[in-house]
């Protein structure tokens, strides 16, 4: 295998890999900006330089010359080379800063000349805090500045379009915005403007950055250019934890992170995953989440004679057993969710079986023509792929009205769903039968008619897992806290936020914003014992383990397996 | 130049601007279509051509306003953003309506030192306009330019993008003004070396319009 000498430690290699992201890779941190492994390699920003030597080998033999100690002589570049350029070869030796002064020098200096023109607001910029530029400044860069000159004033608070703000002073001019719209996107909507010192991205003239993944430009943007409209100036990032997750805004399953802040959601940013979504996500799944924060109902509900009225949990549970017991099980209808998590879908499956009805089927939330081909699908709920996989069909209206009128539904329990806004009833026609429903806001349109509402965790604040369209298998963590005790979650919690902001331990800890609502998981165990069953609670771990164990059609599908990228299922129509 | 180092501020295009030509007048002729495939012929991929189609657009229509830009794109089949990037970076390329005749005044190092700055200043005062602007006759625009790679025979300038016009003095500039207004471009004028005049007899170019033996250039009045 071919080897590679740096710092004078050996290093195997295979392929014919970029020297930046091998020593990347292998913890040789080097510093850089204009390289992203997504995108194509324009070696402008000149910060990873390093010095690049082969072996001097004798020209009769070809056999590598060494010295008296036996070491190979080192012929070096004459000058320093910008190693995401540089392609691998075995016996190529490389010295970084770490041992060589003359590239400490050449990245002390280069950063000296990104600074020349870059205003120092790092105290009102939104990317202080997890800046490359500031943080490597900090590292390599010179101690002050000898610049005493008036800086370049560039355009700033430009709008580039619905979502995208640019400041230009702070451009470096490194082109992963300008590469993303060229290579990935695909749109072409930007480009570099001017020359010289004047040169900062732009539009052309006329047209909009409304490109649907123009928010992915923020997240590779290696300094405080480009920033979220709708995220400027909302949160200091030391402020905020973040919690491993994914996006529930359609059926791709997108890998995200949530931050939040005092439990609020307050933006949604890609996390990397190769066989999803690689590193990018599009504008639509970003921003939907305040959909986590408002409106969220507060404790459960049960209708008296004066509409529906707060209740304690214990209540409302019993409430539900008690409409559940009263009518005949074969006729109590069961909605799934595409919503709802694998473990809350099955869940209800075992309840439906254990009082003798049929299967639970979901409301497909599909919009034909939304989708893109990549990370946006036609689907807009997260898990219809996990509902189909457990036995959990799409609802038949004609044949759920025809029941309807033949008078054979005697009670509804909908999860995390709303029937009556998706057309499947009105709600005066379901007034009279009883209905169970777990909802995730307040603006339900299916509460006109429950008699029991059930606060439901949404995706942040609840664990179980999710299985994309394309049959990708991945859990979620909590991101932020509810209102009450859950022991599952609390260990979770620790686990996801690993900063361990927003925990009970520490100075963040903040009771304001939390939700009084339950994950599903946990509510149903209440209830199916309240109908006289006997069902143990179970973690969300526990209960995806049995699923695993007993449908072929998640095989392997554990939280061991899943861990932070997920796992591929095995296609539905090849399983015997 | 030196105004931007007095006040380094760069200004936001207009990022909607009305268009200067109308549908009918933006098109190209089936020969300069013609033309510009040839020159795509020339490269492996039709953004290389992308500097010759504007050079052709410009001789068409006077200057690159965006929607010429769009048009040159369109044209070659390229993203317009990349068209407006490169027009943005080449100051040869004329955004903006200019006058018939562009002076470009070298004042970089070795023009300045030379006299770059009073030459601009002398055409100045002679035409009444200040550097960037344009006569009201729309004859002549002038501009400071950074060097032009002629430091030999500085100081010099540049008209519309075209001959050089070499060692500068007061009465050159009266002659070549004077000339332009008749409508006489100044001829490509092949400057030789003094040392060659005694040992190749002058070594002057055949295919040289008109030629012209160096001379030491003259020492700056005023710098800025």
């Amino acid at each position: 295998m071919p080897k590679i000498t740096i710092d004078n430690k050996e290093y195997a290699f295979e392929g014919q890999p970029k020297l930046l992201q091998f020593c990347l890779d292998h913890g040789v941190e080097l510093p850089h900006f204009c390289y992203h492994p997504a995108l194509s390699v324009p070696a402008n920003c000149r910060q990873c330089l390093v010095e690049v030597g082969m072996p001097v080998r004798d020209r009769e033999t070809g056999e590598i010359s060494r010295n008296d100690d036996g070491e190979p002589i080192v012929r070096w570049g004459p000058k320093m080379t910008t190693s995401c350029s540089v392609d691998m070869a075995d016996g190529m030796a490389v010295r970084t800063h770490r041992s060589s002064e003359l590239v400490e020098q050449a990245q002390r200096d280069n950063l000296e000349f990104l600074l020349v023109n870059h205003p120092l607001d790092c105290p009102i910029c939104d990317q202080a805090g997890h800046c490359p530029l500031q943080n490597q400044t900090y590292k390599y860069g010179p101690e002050g500045s000898r610049f005493e000159f008036r800086k370049v004033q560039k355009p700033k608070k430009v709008v580039l379009g619905p979502r995208v703000m640019l400041d230009g002073e702070r451009c470096i001019n490194c082109t992963r915005c300008t590469r993303f719209t060229d290579e990935v996107s695909k749109s072409h909507q930007l480009t570099i403007i001017e020359r010289g010192v004047k040169n900062y991205p732009m539009t052309p003239p006329g047209e909009v950055f409304d490109d649907p993944y123009s928010m992915n430009v923020i997240d590779i943007c290696p300094v405080g250019a480009l920033t979220s409209i709708d995220f400027r100036f909302r949160a200091r990032i030391w402020e905020m934890s973040s919690a491993p997750s994914i996006t529930v805004t359609n059926a791709k399953g997108a890998n995200c992170s949530y931050w939040v802040r005092d439990n609020l959601v307050l933006r949604i940013t890609p996390r990397a995953n190769p066989h999803i979504n690689d590193y990018w996500l599009p504008d639509e799944d970003r921003a939907t989440y305040a959909r986590f924060n408002e409106q969220r109902p507060d404790g459960p509900r049960i209708r008296g004679d004066e509409g529906l009225q707060p209740a304690d949990w214990e209540t409302a549970y019993a409430r539900a057993s008690e409409l559940l017991g009263s009518a005949d099980g074969s006729n109590i209808l069961f909605l799934g969710s595409p919503h709802a998590t694998v473990e809350d879908n099955y869940l209800l499956c075992k309840l439906a079986a254990a009082l003798g009805a049929s299967p639970p089927a979901y409301i497909p939330h599909v919009k034909p023509g939304a989708g893109d081909g990549w990370l946006i699908t036609d689907d807009k709920a997260p898990n219809a792929e996990g509902c189909r996989r457990l036995g959990v069909r799409p609802v038949d209206p004609a044949l759920v009205r025809a029941r309807l009128e033949a008078g054979e539904i005697a009670a509804l329990y909908a999860l995390e769903d709303d029937p009556v806004a998706s057309g499947l009833f009105q709600a005066a026609e379901i007034q009279d039968i009883p209905v169970v429903l777990h909802t995730y806001h307040t603006t339900n349109e299916t509460l006109a008619a429950a008699d029991v509402a059930l606060p439901a965790a949404m995706v942040v604040e609840t664990v179980g897992s999710y299985v994309s369209e394309d049959g990708h298998a991945q859990r979620v963590w909590p991101a932020k806290a509810i209102r009450g005790v859950n022991r599952t979650l609390r260990m979770e919690m620790g686990v996801s936020r690993l900063d361990s902001h927003g925990t009970p331990f520490d100075r963040w800890h903040n009771a304001a914003n939390q939700v009084q609502c339950k994950p599903s998981w946990e509510m149903l165990p209440n209830i199916a014992r309240g109908l006289g069953l006997e069902w143990a609670d179970a973690s969300p771990k526990e209960i995806m383990r049995e699923i695993a164990q007993h449908l072929g059609a998640f095989e392997g599908a554990t939280y061991e397996n899943m861990g932070s990228s997920g796992v591929r299922l095995t296609e539905i129509g090849t399983l015997a | 130049m030196s105004d931007f180092i007095k006040h380094p501020v760069v200004s936001l295009p207009d990022r909607a601007p009305e268009p200067v030509f109308s549908k009918e007048e933006l098109v190209f002729t089936e020969a300069e279509k013609e033309q510009i495939e040839a020159f795509r012929a020339q490269y492996p991929t039709p953004e290389s051509a992308v500097m010759k189609t504007f050079w052709l657009a410009q001789e068409k229509f006077g200057f690159l306003p965006p929607e010429v830009i769009r048009l040159a794109a369109d044209t070659l089949g390229i993203p317009f953003s990349l068209a407006y990037g490169v027009a943005t970076f080449y100051t040869q390329y004329y955004k903006a309506q200019k006058g018939k005749y562009v002076l470009d005044v070298c004042t970089c190092f070795s023009c300045q030192l030379c006299g770059g700055y009073d030459m601009l200043r002398y055409l100045e005062e002679k035409l009444d306009i200040r550097e960037g602007e344009t006569t009201e006759d729309g004859l002549f625009t002038i501009q400071g330019a950074e060097c032009l790679g002629a430091c030999g025979t500085a100081p010099m300038l540049q008209v519309t993008n075209g001959p050089y016009v070499h060692n500068l003095s007061r009465e050159k500039l009266d002659a070549l003004i004077d000339a332009l207004k008749a409508g006489k471009k100044p001829p490509f004028v092949s400057v030789t070396l003094p040392q060659d005049e005694d040992d190749l007899g002058g070594n002057r170019r055949s295919d040289a319009e008109a030629t012209e033996v160096g001379q030491t250039p003259p020492a700056a009045e005023t710098f800025e």
